[in-house]
């Protein structure tokens, strides 16, 4: 998170250092991080944690997450399967494994392409004004008007299963998020002296918005972005589990507690459990992360985004 | 007061229309062919050109775009919804049948939330950062976490195995069966209001903290008056506000939510009929149900506009 700006906000004693390079400066911030909020520090590492292991699944996993055993079925857990088989002699720990790449990929990118969508049209909306913005208002009033659940299920089953379909599913309901946020950043800032200062030497449209607009928005960006992507991962988990999700065979959360409904008349406890665990520490770790590094950025936004 | 009332129904009569725009080029111009929707990709290649045109003439899907978005504005004025692709029973029938069964869970779940929120918000905020504050704020955090649908399968899991108990899956309504009734309504609702009550203390909590600070609170003190009382009648109503907002707005997320937690519970209430319609992509009752959703959504918003519009004076008058 090193944004490279003059340095001309350092505080007073770090002057004697001379000119610490943008490693030393990431450094630092990342200290006075852990020293501020070793909570938010901790839950970072966390995941950090569950990242690597999205990344590094085919070294981590014991087994091949889609080969079936038909000597192992709906196996309690084991030495040899520590979280148990499913009913087609699947490993539940490499599936689980496996499942926070689907996660983990969709959370991002979800969030990625709906809170720059929504943080763009935001932006729009809030330099021109005007009639363009009475429209949009509208539209994002519209796409408000439901749950986020419910139009990500229409969404995905319209487009029809698939992991891009399902980002996309996400996307959408999260940009009314970035839009309403960004919009009312940039409606304040239009008003400062700087901005009108530069409208006053004569700016283009484009040079006021990329130099003096957006680099202000870049820290309600990074917060909204971290705060909503626990939010994605839950909507992920439960598109799998209804069914619209990423399908099967591929191993993510929400569709191995469906599969696991199917298992039988009692789902057996540790196809039920692991999932479920690895889905809550996943949100918890994000959200914890979100909080922190939004009063890290930002305090007064707190409870705000 | 009156001219906030009629600009708010207004602006949500707008919205509805929108609202059905959106759901009819979600549903039905998204998918290119609906019949891709309705048979799935693979399906869709095995019919030949002369099936294809069948459905598509009897399921007017051959008309133009306008024609069938008017068609089905006709049917939802006429109340008949139009039908499953798969069954015989009209969308209204289902609704009229399962509905009451969701909106008692709904119910149930936001009383719930309040019995259990406001009290730990009111312990949180009475000794900020103390163990109970410490402990209710994490447990806060953690249920904000928990997938609820999960929650409901871990709770199906314990009973099934401690007690040998399922509860039963056949719809009855209130007045025939209550108890038969509660027992398929108790733990949708549980499940949902915690989720709720999750979000619930947390604002009342900073809510109570913010109110404590203000001036009429140190009066009722200065005048000797018992801290309790002082929370209980000076404190508390004003904190509840954003709370009640909240809570609105919540109610209309738990309509989402009870989707996938019915699915969990195996509750026959109408969000099972939407896990039904999406696995079936029955696209018709889909499009239906996601405009009734959205139509409560909506209508609950207005209301909690209104409310708090009426209990605070100040919002009425931006």
């Amino acid at each position: 998170m090193s944004v490279t700006q003059p340095d001309t906000t350092l505080p007073l004693g770090s002057i004697a250092v001379a000119q610490p390079s943008w490693l030393r400066r990431a450094l630092r911030g990342l200290r006075t991080f852990v020293r501020r909020s070793p909570m938010s520090a901790f839950w970072a590492c966390i995941a950090a944690a569950i990242i690597f292991m999205a990344i590094a699944a085919p070294a981590l996993a014991p087994n091949n997450p889609v080969r079936a055993d038909f000597r192992h079925m709906t196996k309690p857990p084991s030495e040899l399967h520590w979280f148990g088989t499913d009913q087609i002699g699947r490993d539940t720990l490499s599936r689980v494994i496996y499942g926070s790449r689907a996660s983990l990929t969709v959370a991002a990118g979800a969030v990625l392409l709906g809170t720059t969508l929504g943080a763009i049209w935001g932006l729009a909306c809030g330099y021109f004004g005007g009639r363009f913005d009475i429209f949009s208002q509208r539209i994002i009033e519209f796409l408000q008007s439901f749950p986020d659940l419910i139009l990500a299920m229409a969404i995905a089953m319209a487009l029809g299963a698939g992991m891009g379909t399902v980002i996309v599913a996400i996307a959408v309901t999260r940009i009314p998020f970035g839009g309403r946020v960004i919009r009312a950043v940039v409606q304040s800032l239009k008003e400062l002296s700087y901005v009108e200062a530069a409208r006053g030497l004569g700016a283009s449209h484009m040079r006021m918005m990329a130099r003096h607009i957006l680099p202000q928005c870049i820290a309600p960006y990074l917060i909204l972005a971290t705060t909503h992507l626990g939010v994605a991962i839950i909507i992920e988990a439960a598109l799998g589990f209804l069914g619209v999700g990423i399908p099967p065979p591929t191993p993510t959360w929400g569709n191995m507690l469906a599969d696991s409904l199917n298992a039988g008349l009692v789902p057996p406890w540790w196809l039920v459990l692991f999932p479920g665990v690895a889905i809550t520490l996943t949100v918890l770790a994000f959200n914890l992360l979100g909080d922190g590094i939004r009063d890290a950025l930002d305090p007064r936004l707190r409870g705000a985004v | 007061m009156y001219s906030y009332i009629v600009r708010r129904i207004a602006f949500g009569a707008v919205t509805v229309v929108g609202v059905s725009i959106v759901v009819f080029f979600v549903l039905r111009v998204l998918p290119g062919d609906p019949l891709v929707a309705i048979f799935g990709p693979e399906g869709f290649t095995k019919l030949s050109p002369e099936q294809r045109a069948s459905y598509m003439a009897q399921l007017g899907l051959s008309d133009p775009l306008v024609v069938q978005y008017l068609r089905w504005i006709g049917d939802i004025l006429s109340g008949s919804l139009g039908h499953s692709f798969f069954r015989s029973e009209s969308v209204a029938e289902m609704i009229a049948r399962r509905g009451p069964l969701t909106a008692e869970i709904a119910a149930l779940s936001v009383v719930l939330s309040w019995l259990v929120g406001i009290p730990v918000a009111i312990i949180s905020a009475l000794r900020p950062n103390s163990i109970g504050d410490n402990v209710s704020r994490f447990l806060s955090i953690l249920f904000l976490a928990i997938p609820g649908f999960w929650l409901a399968m871990l709770i199906v899991l314990v009973l099934l195995f401690g007690l040998g108990y399922r509860a039963p899956l056949a719809n009855v309504a209130f007045f025939t069966d209550p108890l038969a009734n509660l027992q398929i309504v108790v733990g949708p609702a549980i499940v949902l209001g915690l989720g709720q009550a999750a979000y619930i203390a947390r604002m009342a909590r900073s809510s109570l903290l913010e109110v404590v600070r203000e001036d009429y609170v140190r009066t009722a003190r200065a005048k000797g008056l018992n801290n309790r009382l002082v929370i209980a009648f000076h404190a508390l109503p004003n904190a509840l506000l954003p709370v009640i907002t909240l809570s609105g707005i919540l109610l209309g997320f738990v309509l989402a939510g009870s989707i996938p937690v019915e699915r969990a519970f195996g509750t026959p209430g109408l969000g099972y009929a939407m896990y039904t319609a999406v696995s079936e992509r029955d696209v018709f009752v889909m499009q239906n149900l996601v405009f009734l959703y959205s139509i409560v959504f909506v209508l609950l918003n207005i209301t909690v506009d209104l409310a708090s519009a009426w209990l605070d004076p100040r919002i009425r008058y931006r």
